[in-house]
């Protein structure tokens, strides 16, 4: 059967928006408890590869997306220990964790730079769902990690307003001087986020090499989606479900490139196309600052401040 | 009996000196763990790298001719940081610099004496930076928008202008005698900058150098420096005390992507002379990040730490072209800066508190105190 | 019964700071049923004390026992399964929070699905019972500071406390809510519970308590059974000295108006109340004090008046100048001084030293003169008594006394008429406020006209000649200063309509 190309397009959409969700999930969760993790590019790249080294030598996508993972939520126990435990500079130590990420992602794979990795994951069609028109190509005949992303944001939606220690989670980003005095550990509780934030940004990497790009390109791999996806989390207003949404217009953004090309439009040079997703996302960050200047939507009170008991 | 953490009261400069060799050292130990998994002699690499950098003349001189631009991106992100501004798109501002710098090399120096193209090469180099900034200035200064992200994303947008002007287009700065590997044009001799003989050394040097010591008095010893301060230690104070925190936003980000775009116009005069994509993006305005925290936002640190890294920098390179040179590649050395700057930060701790054990309090100390 | 240990003893427990001790070996003993005073100054370890005792923070040295057995707290938590509860002076509450999750936070018996139902219904139950009423859907961010220290008391309860610290409850509320609080406390006790009511305020002390431990410096200096004690011997205890903190005041003899708001309107700025239709008049020689509790549009005031917010509409005239959204450089060039409540990060800049924080709000030259400025810094050190390190210090590092001085030091120096002071002694020890108190009286003296804007109710009624209640960013009342009656003061700012002279 022969798709329209804007069917196409929007299916691509949601495939390249899927890095962000994880990621942009994972930042969120972090963001809540009150730490601010600018390192996402960082473990998303060393994710990427990681998963591709792990795929490459086990032939298994899932064992690469589970190693991919694992990198990039070692990273952000690093980041946790310097925002927590040394009340560092959260601001400084997530740029640290870039710089350090992306240098010891492409040392790690500047001996496979270029080359193409065998083990790729594969579309499952949804019985049944895919059948629907139009929707059914959309968004049911995805490889099985867009579904699994789905889950993510409906579990983490669910985490944040419904439960015990989602509510404790927020409080700590709200105010850290309330969770202790209620009780609450608030380093453990920051600790555990901004790595369940590593594990996704790294997950997030992990689908970008196992499903999005060809080989791995250095930098070039995720080619600055980790700071789109930090610029997501400001626009979903720190709710999972609106990081769904908004992954998939900047992942429309993303896939834009490729389907203008297919579509024939070449007045406009690739270049431009690719500078498309960052200009959008600058644009959409400076309207979001002018429509809630007055009062910043939902980003935690607390967000980047070291917390300290004793300080006097 | 407990240990814990206790705010120092003072901070002493041999305390600062000391935490950061530590911190270079445990980058170092860091950066061998990972060259052993990947097969690779950690000592052997180092001493090579050490040689490259600094024993031999042509090691040193290399050395300083990566560092010209890292003071500059360097003193661009340490003048930001000095208000609590974060400026990550140096990068992009460095290409822009580059960009508009070559242009005016091409366009407006051929027959014009050496040091009159050279200040029109720079000061265009210095208002690309400027423009390129100025977008995330405002947004900043108005509206409040986060000046991390959008600095940075705009480093994207550059890096694609300048590849368009050079591989995807007949653009002015491509030669056009080139068509299967394009390059940019080959600048006029006039805009030339003068070298030390023999390296590759270049008068950038001490534009870099006289922008640090312009730096330091202005933020030192002036009323701007002072303006400056008082904004970012606290915008309420500004306000009560009439400083403009829109106007000094703008200024300082518009003073940092001049500095980054003094950078790219220098690459542009002094090293490539033309517009060389592949030869600017090769990270001077993330190190140069590095290099601002390392050095405290101080611009004499920025040039001492610049040298230091601009060493590291180069022997990544010089490792890589060399045969033999141990089959390392450029990446171990970005490597070993971010591990330095993670490094660096965790022992920032240590000189803010101190450690304490206690087993109680003495009685005299209590006496003391009675009323 | 006599013979039962105590329900909360603390032994010889001592605490440090980098550089203060905070405690010095204090005992102290509260029984089951009993309301506690600890009487001190602003500084004098009160709050470290009762930190301690609800597991904030951990003694150096020295023993806590609850119920005669020895405990180690190693957070508020371990505090909290003992039944200890405490209520912060700054409220440990998360704005975004319903009054129901407020309370659910952190509980161990919430099973991992949230449910607030049951705890909206012991939140009404509890009210009922203590006399606390608190809606338990409402948002805390929208509550008043009265509502929200009864979500503290409230969210205490419902964690099973039987030892409750307040700790200065008392400083934000109105003297009618105040009188609420105490029947709350004294429910609380009739049922069996121990209070610990912190505060500096001795008539409060003597109308709540059963017996009182005070403190300076440190160290427990007196105890005793509050019936059989006085005023007088309490006050000097906690002072050290006799005191008498009611500034001789000279007749007032009021001039020219030389400060003139007109019927002033100003949007609420970030999170400040807005002003409706605002006019005062402030004459040479004359304080002029604004009354209200917390939040009903001081900032705004102060802001609009000393030049730093334009407002929507209405005039500010200073000695004749009209600088009407002028902004703060042309207020001061008119004569005007402005001292902040915010001391740290608005009146000084927290990491800027003493000599380059006497610059703030002077005309600069370009080239900072640095010899000159450590000459002034040094001066001002002297003269107003500030105590700190040097000139190069820190005001970060300065006591809030002292950062007050430093502060007056700088606003004072070039002799306006105009000064207005928001809470200028609030956190500030007894010496610091009395030469506060005196230094802005000698001016008044001087022929300076004062605008005092304070939520401390006993401050503006010490000093000032007339007194005006701020309530929702009006002025809703206007008294003299000596006829100033307690009662309807106090219903003002509460927001009755009382019908003022």
């Amino acid at each position: 059967m022969n798709d329209a190309v804007w069917v196409l397009t929007l299916a691509a959409a949601v495939s390249a928006g899927t890095p962000l969700v994880f990621a942009a999930v994972g930042e969120i969760l972090a963001e809540r408890s009150g730490v601010l993790n600018l390192g996402v590019e960082g473990m998303m790249l060393l994710g990427a590869v990681t998963a591709f080294l792990a795929a490459d030598a086990s032939g298994s996508p899932l064992v690469g997306l589970l190693a991919g993972t694992l990198a990039g939520g070692g990273l952000a126990l690093v980041h946790a220990f310097l925002s927590v435990t040394m009340r560092a500079n959260q601001i400084v130590s997530g740029l640290a964790l870039v710089i350090f990420g992306t240098g010891l992602a492409t040392f790690l794979g500047n001996p496979i730079e270029g080359d193409p990795l065998k083990p790729g994951v594969t579309n499952f069609r949804i019985p049944g769902l895919a059948e629907i028109p139009v929707l059914g190509k959309i968004l049911f005949d995805q490889d099985p990690l867009v579904y699994v992303s789905w889950v993510v944001v409906a579990l983490a939606a669910f985490y944040l307003t419904r439960t015990r220690t989602g509510l404790a989670l927020r409080a700590c980003g709200e105010s850290p001087e309330t969770a202790d005095a209620m009780g609450l550990s608030v380093a453990r509780l920051r600790y555990a986020h901004v790595i369940i934030g590593g594990l996704l940004a790294g997950a997030g990497g992990a689908y970008q090499i196992l499903a999005r790009v060809p080989s791995w390109s250095g930098a070039g791999t995720t080619a600055g989606i980790g700071w789109i996806a930090l610029a997501l989390v400001v626009f979903a207003a720190w709710r999972p479900w609106r990081a769904l949404l908004g992954a998939y217009l900047f992942g429309a953004a993303l896939a834009a490139n490729f389907a203008l090309q297919a579509a024939g439009v070449n007045i406009i040079p690739a270049e431009f196309l690719s500078m498309l997703p960052y200009l959008l996302t600058i644009l959409v960050l400076v309207a979001l600052s002018a429509s809630s200047a007055r009062k910043r939507l939902g980003a935690p009170a607390a967000l980047g401040v070291p917390y300290a008991r004793e300080e006097r | 009996m407990q240990v814990r953490l206790e705010r120092r009261l003072e901070t002493r400069r041999g305390h600062r000196a000391l935490v950061t060799v530590l911190s270079v050292v445990a980058a170092l130990l860091l950066g061998a763990v990972f060259l052993s998994l990947t097969g690779k002699s950690p000592l052997a690499v180092y001493t090579e790298m050490f040689r490259a950098a600094f024993l031999s003349f042509y090691g040193i001189t290399d050395s300083l001719a990566v560092a010209i631009p890292l003071i500059l991106t360097g003193l661009a992100a340490a003048v930001a940081f000095r208000m609590q501004l974060y400026n990550i798109g140096a990068e992009g501002q460095l290409y822009v610099g580059a960009i508009l710098g070559s242009w005016a090399a091409l366009a407006l120096t051929p027959g014009l004496p050496n040091p009159l193209a050279i200040i029109i090469v720079f000061i265009f180099g210095a208002v690309g930076g400027a423009l390129w900034i100025l977008p995330p200035a405002l947004a900043r200064a108005w509206l409040g928008t986060s000046e991390i992200i959008t600095t940075l994303l705009l480093n994207f947008v550059a890096l694609y202008l300048m590849r368009y002007l050079i591989y995807g287009s007949a653009s002015y700065w491509r030669d056009p005698t080139t068509t299967n590997f394009p390059q940019g044009k080959p600048i006029p001799e006039e805009a030339f900058l003068p070298v030390v003989t023999l390296t590759r050394v270049h008068l950038g040097l001490a534009v870099a150098l006289l922008a640090a010591v312009v730096l330091w008095v202005l933020l030192s010893r002036t009323r701007f420096g002072y303006d400056v301060r008082v904004v970012g230690d606290s915008p309420g104070a500004a306000r009560y005390a009439g400083i403009s925190v829109r106007r000094t936003i703008i200024i300082v980000m518009l003073t940092s992507g001049a500095l980054a775009g003094l950078a790219g116009a220098g690459e542009v005069a002094g090293i490539a002379h033309t517009l060389d994509p592949n030869g600017l993006a090769v990270n001077f305005g993330y190190t140069g990040i590095i290099v601002a925290a390392l050095a405290r936002s101080n611009p004499f640190g920025v040039v001492a730490v610049a040298i230091l890294l601009g060493g590291l920098q180069n022997a990544g390179t010089a490792l890589q072209s060399i045969p033999g040179g141990a089959g390392v590649p450029v990446e171990v050395s970005y490597m070993l800066q971010g591990a330095i700057l993670l490094c660096a930060l965790a022992g920032e701790l240590f000189i803010r508190y101190r450690l304490r054990v206690r087993r109680g309090l003495p009685d005299e100390l209590i006496e003391g105190t009675k009323p | 019964m006599p013979d039962a240990p105590p329900a909360v003893e603390a032994r010889a427990v001592s605490k440090a700071f980098p550089g203060v001790i905070a405690n010095a070996r204090v005992d102290l003993s509260v029984e089951r049923g009993e309301v506690h005073a600890i009487l001190g100054e602003n500084g004098a370890g009160k709050s470290t004390l009762a930190s301690i005792l609800a597991g904030l923070y951990r003694p150096d040295e020295g023993e806590v026992r609850i119920d005669g057995e020895p405990v180690h707290f190693g957070s508020p938590r371990d505090a909290l399964a003992r039944g200890v509860g405490m209520v912060y002076q700054h409220f440990r509450l998360v704005e975004r929070f319903t009054v129901a999750e407020n309370v659910v936070l952190g509980d161990p018996r919430q099973p991992m699905l949230l449910s607030t139902r049951r705890a909206e219904k012991t939140v009404a139950e509890l009210g009922e019972k203590y006399g606390l009423p608190v809606h338990p859907r409402a948002r805390v961010g929208n509550l008043s500071v009265g509502e929200q220290q009864r979500v503290e008391i409230v969210k205490m309860l419902y964690r099973g406390a039987d030892v409750l610290i307040l700790d200065e409850p008392t400083a934000v509320l109105t003297p009618q809510e105040s009188e609420n609080l105490f029947e709350t406390v004294n429910a609380m006790a009739a049922e069996g519970k121990s209070v610990i009511f912190i505060s500096h305020k001795l008539s409060e002390v003597l109308a709540v308590s059963h017996h009182v431990t005070v403190m300076r410096d440190g160290h427990v200096v007196a105890r005793a059974e509050t019936a059989l004690s006085d005023r007088r011997s309490l006050a000097r205890a906690m002072v050290g000295r006799d005191v008498d903190l009611s500034v001789q005041r000279a007749e007032a003899a009021p001039g020219e108006p030389l400060l003139e708001l007109e019927n002033l309107n100003a949007e609420g700025e970030g999170d400040t109340v807005p002003l409706r239709d605002v006019s005062l008049k402030v004459r040479a020689g004359e304080v002029v004090g604004v009354a209200g509790v917390a939040g009903n549009g001081q900032r705004s005031l102060a802001e609009v008046a000393a030049g730093m917010r334009t407002p929507s509409s209405g005039r500010v005239v200073v000695r004749g100048v009209d600088t009407t959204g002028k902004g703060p450089k042309a207020a001061r060039r008119a004569g005007l001084a402005y001292v902040p409540e915010d001391r740290l990060g608005t009146g000084l800049a927290p990491s800027l030293s003493i000599s380059e924080n006497l610059l703030l709000t002077h005309p600069r030259p370009f080239f900072l003169k640095r010899k000159e400025m450590e000459g002034t810094a040094r001066e001002a050190i002297e003269q107003f008594g500030i105590r700190a390190p040097g000139p190069d210090a820190a005001t970060r590092g300065l006591s809030g006394g002292n950062a007050q001085k430093a502060l007056l030091a700088r606003e004072l120096s070039d002799g306006p008429e105009v000064i207005i002071v928001a809470s200028p002694t609030r956190g500030l020890d007894v010496g610091a406020t009395q030469a506060v108190r005196e230094i802005l009286d000698k001016r008044r003296r001087a022929g300076c006209a004062v605008l005092l804007i304070s939520e401390d109710l006993d401050e503006v009624r010490s000093l000032s000649d007339r007194i005006l209640v701020l309530y929702e960013g009006r002025i809703v009342y206007e008294t003299i200063g000596e006829d100033a009656d307690v009662e309807d003061l106090g219903l003002a700012m509460a927001g009755s309509d009382t019908g003022g002279h």
